[in-house]
């Protein structure tokens, strides 16, 4: 069986390479037989693809630990669904599942356009089957996901205790759902490059999946911030270690090609921006891909240390170098007739969004780069911590805060005067004054007031919207207003689910800006049937249990929650030890509403004295973030679902390119 | 003036505000980063400053006050020697233990005592795990 895995990738490795070569060949010689067998190829590839996948996955449920895999990331008493995530919980693994994401992708993309895109799609086939090259190559003369032991071990090693953990079943694949996903809008972008075909075909083409893959980069990057609350214990959700600013920068560079996008299509304009937005998000999915598996930036969760690293520079090296050569060889097709007429327009608007966005993901990398910067350059190793992150990027957050509010409301070209006070006057007093009553309440935390005064202003003109929206359409088809709502969001799926996004945003802000302002956070060490007051609560420590499976074995402090003398919980923060890797976990006890979470930590204990000592974080509004999340996932949602008048627009994109390209043949 | 150079002006103060903050953010924040040999061989010159020094804890140096949660240990290099005392208070991390490679961060005063507000342990089988001998 494992020969079948081993034989199937390396013949996707040729497949792929044949796939690449041929698709960009045959278009160049115009031989449609080839290109034809190119396509033939992609889908083989995937199929073998599956294949090698559903090989080592049936090695991990059946505990064959005679492979290293299956020795090292699983063990026989590992629960199931915790095996299958052993998939992608290890290196080969996850390398493996990657290139499952690409191929099936790759196949899904050649399905949808095997009647349309015919000058587009052989670059396409090229640029998504040579990315499946490098990570096949890698599998195959790297890092095999097939390599034996010398002698099968008895017993495996188990998966990582962090791991084995529900958000962590489902983030990997989610946040690599959206790092391929990129790859997709990068094919296409380059393929537009290669074939000079530079209208907006590849555009209107990409947008469902530049959607689909922020998506999926927007619910990992979520998920992976729920899963550090809840596991790693510290009391926070956001760390700024390397790993989560991996997958945090191709979000920005990703959100803001989704805005300039728009400016393209509306004016024909942005056209070599949006190019290296695009280019440079597919490069930040290699590059944080490469931060993982590198090692090269140690972690507080510092994952690997493995020989990959210069494999990636190559590649990452190549990506670069090809798309600059083909920016800087298209320029001339890329200059724009149109430019911003006025600073007080939509146009300016987004562009000063996407520098703020830009410059987000600039500051991050830096940052998190600076170490081997620095050693490089001036031979110390000099790093910067969530200080850093936190002291730029809150300031950038909070400007692009107010540009959420701004972007979608103002005028088009040159905004009037009156159009600037019908759009904002209303906002801006309704920000001011929640400014104004935070501070008579007694708020001294400046960062917090500007960030509900901001969220104030965005929400005003988003309720604005849809209000005005519903009353125009009561007015005019005499709808009551539920029905004029839904309609109105119904027929402007794009702008009203970007509405709902932004909310969503907006939410996650006001979460992050009171759960980082005003944390409450104590330690202390108690004896049984002692208690302790903090922000409002009465925790009282009653005796600490103990529980066991062949598994796990846990230790729990049991912590009577009382609000005045009303007892409104019993609480367990627990410490864990997993047999297998002896080594103890924190497993968080959380008790979450809308105002605020009480987060208990069981920081050690004594079994003998049944001294324990606690830890306590009271952190308000933590559940907006979330939240906010799930306004996000909405709302994109309805952006995606398509449209009529869509549809009739990427028709005569097509036409114009086919009626250019019949002319061409002719 | 003519538009495109007004719009490369408000570009550029965005730019020179993200270079800005990204400057005064690096030399307001960042601390050395140093491995406990390199910290040895200068730590009087380093005495003061913001310090992230990844050492590996010494055996039979571990006393742990779970009441107070005072804790003191010496931080020696990977061989077992050399190293500097480091008093931390708070709760230990899951995997601190003897023997363990960990990274601290805070001050080293003078009086040869390292003052850390932060112990990271960083476990090499973390996510790469040791294959066990049959």
């Amino acid at each position: 069986m494992i020969e079948l895995g081993v034989l199937a990738l390396r013949l996707a490795l040729a497949g792929a390479i044949y796939a690449a070569i041929a698709a960009t060949v045959g278009a160049r010689l115009r031989r449609s037989d080839v290109v034809g067998s190119s396509r033939a190829a992609a889908y083989v590839v995937q199929a073998l693809v599956v294949l090698a996948a559903a090989v080592l996955l049936r090695a991990l449920l059946q505990h064959d630990f005679s492979l290293e895999y299956v020795a090292a990331y699983s063990s026989s008493t590992l629960p199931t669904q915790y095996t299958v995530a052993a998939l992608w919980g290890g290196q080969q693994g996850s390398l493996l599942f990657w290139v499952l994401i690409l191929t099936s992708m790759s196949s899904l993309v050649h399905l949808q356009n095997r009647h349309r895109n015919e000058a587009l799609m052989p670059y396409v086939t090229t640029t998504l089957m040579t990315t499946a090259v490098f990570f096949l190559g890698l599998l195959v003369f790297v890092t095999d996901p097939f390599q034996r032991l010398p002698v099968a071990a008895r017993e495996g090693a188990d998966l990582n205790p962090l791991l084995q953990n529900y958000w962590m079943m489902i983030h990997p694949p989610s946040l690599y759902l959206g790092y391929v996903g990129c790859s997709v809008p990068f094919a296409f972008a380059i393929a537009a490059l290669a074939s000079g075909r530079l209208g907006d075909v590849w555009i209107r083409t990409t947008r469902r999946w530049t959607l689909f893959a922020w998506f999926f980069l927007t619910v990992g990057n979520l998920l992976g911030a729920r899963w550090a609350y809840e596991v790693l214990g510290w009391g926070g959700y956001w760390a700024w270690d390397p790993v989560e600013n991996a997958a945090f920068m191709p979000w920005l560079a990703c959100t803001a090609f989704l805005h300039s996008v728009m400016i393209q299509e509306k004016r024909d304009m942005l056209k070599m921006w949006n190019m290296v937005l695009v280019l440079l998000t597919f490069t930040l999915t290699i590059f944080g891909t490469f931060l993982t598996r590198s090692g090269v930036v140690s972690s507080v969760h510092s994952f690997t240390q493995s020989g990959l690293g210069p494999f990636f520079i190559g590649f990452l090296v190549t990506v670069i170098t090809v798309s600059v050569t083909l920016l800087v060889v298209r320029r001339p097709l890329l200059r724009s007739d149109n430019e911003i007429d006025s600073f007080l327009s939509r146009e300016a608007a987004f562009l000063f969004n996407n520098l703020l966005l830009v410059g987000i993901a600039f500051a991050t990398f830096w940052g998190t780069v600076f170490p081997v910067i620095s050693e490089a350059v001036r031979g110390i190793k000099i790093t910067v911590g969530p200080p850093f992150f936190n002291k730029v990027n809150a300031p950038l957050g909070l400007a692009l805060l107010f540009m959420t509010g701004v972007g979608p409301v103002i005028a088009w070209r040159r905004a009037s005067a009156r159009n600037l006070r019908r759009s904002f006057t209303t906002p801006l007093a309704m920000g001011f004054a929640a400014g104004v009553v935070l501070f008579a309440l007694g708020v001294r935390h400046y960062y917090a007031i500007i960030s509900f005064s901001l969220a104030g202003f965005v929400l005003t003109t988003i309720s604005l919207e849809f209000y005005r929206g519903t009353r125009a359409r009561q007015a005019l088809m005499g709808e009551p207003p539920a029905t004029a709502l839904a309609h109105l969001v119904n027929k402007n799926r794009r702008r009203y689910g970007g509405y709902i996004v932004h909310v969503g945003v907006v939410m996650a802000f006001i979460g992050i800006a009171a759960s980082s302002a005003f944390r409450i956070e104590e330690q202390r060490t108690m004896r049984s049937g002692e208690s302790i007051e903090v922000g409002g609560y009465t925790l009282t420590y009653k005796g600490l249990r103990h529980t066991d499976t062949p598994h796990v074995a846990s230790m729990l402090a049991e912590m009577e929650v009382a609000r005045g003398d009303r007892v409104i919980a019993t609480m367990f923060p627990e410490k864990r030890f997993y047999k297998r890797q002896q080594q103890p976990t924190t497993e968080v006890a959380l008790r979450m509403t809308w105002r605020e979470d009480l987060y208990l930590v069981l920081g050690s204990y004594d079994d003998q004295s049944g001294l324990m000592t606690l830890q306590v974080f009271i952190n308000p509004l933590v559940v907006w973030i979330w939240l906010g999340g799930i306004l996000m996932v909405l709302g994109t949602v309805i952006v995606v679902m398509p449209t009529a008048a869509e549809q009739r627009a990427l028709a005569a994109a097509l036409a114009v390119e086919e009626r250019g390209l019949a002319a061409w043949s002719q | 003036m003519n538009k495109n150079r007004r719009f490369a002006i408000g570009a550029s103060i965005i730019v020179a505000a993200v270079a800005y903050l990204v400057y005064t953010g690096i030399r307001e924040t960042s601390v050395y980063y140093l491995t406990i040999d390199e910290f040895l061989s200068r730590r009087e010159a380093v005495a003061g400053e913001g310090l992230r020094v990844a050492g590996r804890v010494a055996a039979d140096s571990m006393r742990w006050n779970p009441s107070t949660l005072d804790l003191r240990f010496r931080l020696a290099n990977f061989q077992g020697s050399g190293g500097v005392d480091v008093t931390y208070n708070g709760v230990l991390p899951d995997m601190f233990a003897e023997g363990r490679d960990v990274i601290v961060e805070g001050t080293y005063a003078r009086d040869g005592m390292f003052r850390a507000r932060t112990l990271l342990t960083s476990c090499p089988s973390k996510y790469e795990a040791e294959v066990p001998k049959s």
